[in-house]
């Protein structure tokens, strides 16, 4: 299975629609909180290039923003019939 | 041939399609990305019948709502046009076309930009449209908040328990967000709101490092982090330009039964030309716009 990192913040709905996502999915995830984690912070612009959450790291491959058909095409999951 | 085809699944697309499966019509809900505006809501606190609630969880409420009235949306639809046949419509979009009899239009508004040097280039690096979604990543940083209406004092409220020092930028003289939020914002002693002020610029290096205005003719700059642009909205109306009358900011011309300018077609909430961008009044035109439609169809039938 994929090693998954979710990048997000409490209060963004988008973080919330990603790992309810990865959740219905049963993919597991590490989920990091960056704002009360200033070196996860760096790590997730340093990674994406950019400071809007959520991200998402897929075996190294980086997902900004909640892009469903990106995150099952990573994921290797199912496209709907 | 469907009945209607609601397109946007916000508030107003979201009351019609509960509508629309309660009166047993045949028809499609289709959307972008379901939840429109209001997901990307910090709090709601305006909701009769709900006391406070978020975005999100809204949102979840809602597609329950729908699911336990059967109503199917279809995510990941983009809206292309609609055409005008003898006796039906077309509503084209990337992912096929639908022949329907009516169309309701709730495709909303997405943030306006304030085409400004270094906007563009700097989004997502220290310039942001959503604050409950970028915002925490400011914690004891320094950023600025362009505005001065509802959705400015509503993030400028946000972020005042989240960075340092805050600075609104208003190009008018006077606030014209709620009072409620204007009485709050003087309970903040971490904001300092600059009238008269029109931005100029946003610069940086990697990411921005720099805000510029212009206040009576005098050049100034502010040194900060980020910059949340909240300036108002522009209603995602385009593809319907050459088929409806809009009126002169691009909203589609309504009236008080939210008819269009296209016997057959209604539009409801924030891409309709009431301008007034409130939940309640998206619900509320929602409704009535698939009741008039419904009104339409029984009466073709006679």
């Amino acid at each position: 299975m994929a090693k998954v990192t979710v990048y997000s913040t409490s209060t963004c709905p988008w973080c919330t629609k990603v790992k309810d996502f990865l959740k219905e999915n049963n993919v597991e995830f590490e989920d990091i909180d960056v704002s009360s984690d200033q070196e996860k912070q760096e790590e997730m612009v340093e990674k994406s290039g950019q400071m809007g959450v959520p991200v998402i790291d897929i075996d190294g491959e980086i997902v900004v923003g909640f892009d469903e058909d990106k995150l099952k095409k990573l994921l290797k999951l199912d496209q709907d019939a | 041939m469907l009945d209607t085809v609601i397109i946007g699944a916000g508030i107003a697309g979201c009351t019609a399609a509960i509508y629309a499966s309660r009166k047993r019509m045949d028809f499609v809900l289709l959307t972008k990305s379901f939840g429109g505006q209001f997901y990307e809501s910090g709090e709601i606190l305006n909701y009769p019948g709900i006391k406070k609630t978020d975005g999100a969880d809204f949102s979840k409420k809602m597609k329950k709502q729908l699911e336990f009235n059967d109503v199917e949306i279809k995510e990941g639809v983009t809206c292309k046009g609609i055409k005008k046949r003898e006796s039906y419509f077309t509503v084209e979009t990337d992912k096929g076309d639908h022949n329907t009899k009516t169309v309701i239009i709730c495709t909303g508004a997405k943030p306006r930009k304030l085409d400004v040097s270094g906007e563009k280039r700097y989004a997502k690096k220290g310039v942001h449209y959503c604050s409950v979604c970028d915002g925490p990543l400011y914690k004891d940083k320094d950023v600025a908040v362009i505005g001065g209406g509802d959705s400015a004092l509503e993030a400028v409220d946000f972020m005042s328990k989240i960075a340092k020092k805050i600075w609104l930028v208003n190009i008018r003289s006077k606030l014209t967000g709620h009072e409620y939020l204007q009485e709050n914002l003087k309970k903040m002693d971490n904001v300092e709101v600059i009238n008269d002020a029109e931005t100029t610029g946003i610069s940086g290096n990697k990411t921005v490092s720099a805000l510029e205005y212009k206040k009576k003719g005098e050049k100034k700059k502010i040194s900060l982090d980020g910059v949340f642009i909240e300036i108002g909205r522009v209603p995602n109306t385009g593809f319907a330009e050459n088929f409806l009358q809009m009126d002169e900011h691009g909203h589609i011309q309504i009236d008080c039964a939210t008819r269009t300018s296209m016997d057959g077609v209604f539009a409801a909430g924030d891409c309709a030309s009431g301008h007034e961008y409130q939940y309640v009044i998206a619900a509320g035109q929602g409704c009535m716009a698939l009741l008039k439609a419904a009104r339409y169809l029984a009466k073709k039938q006679d």
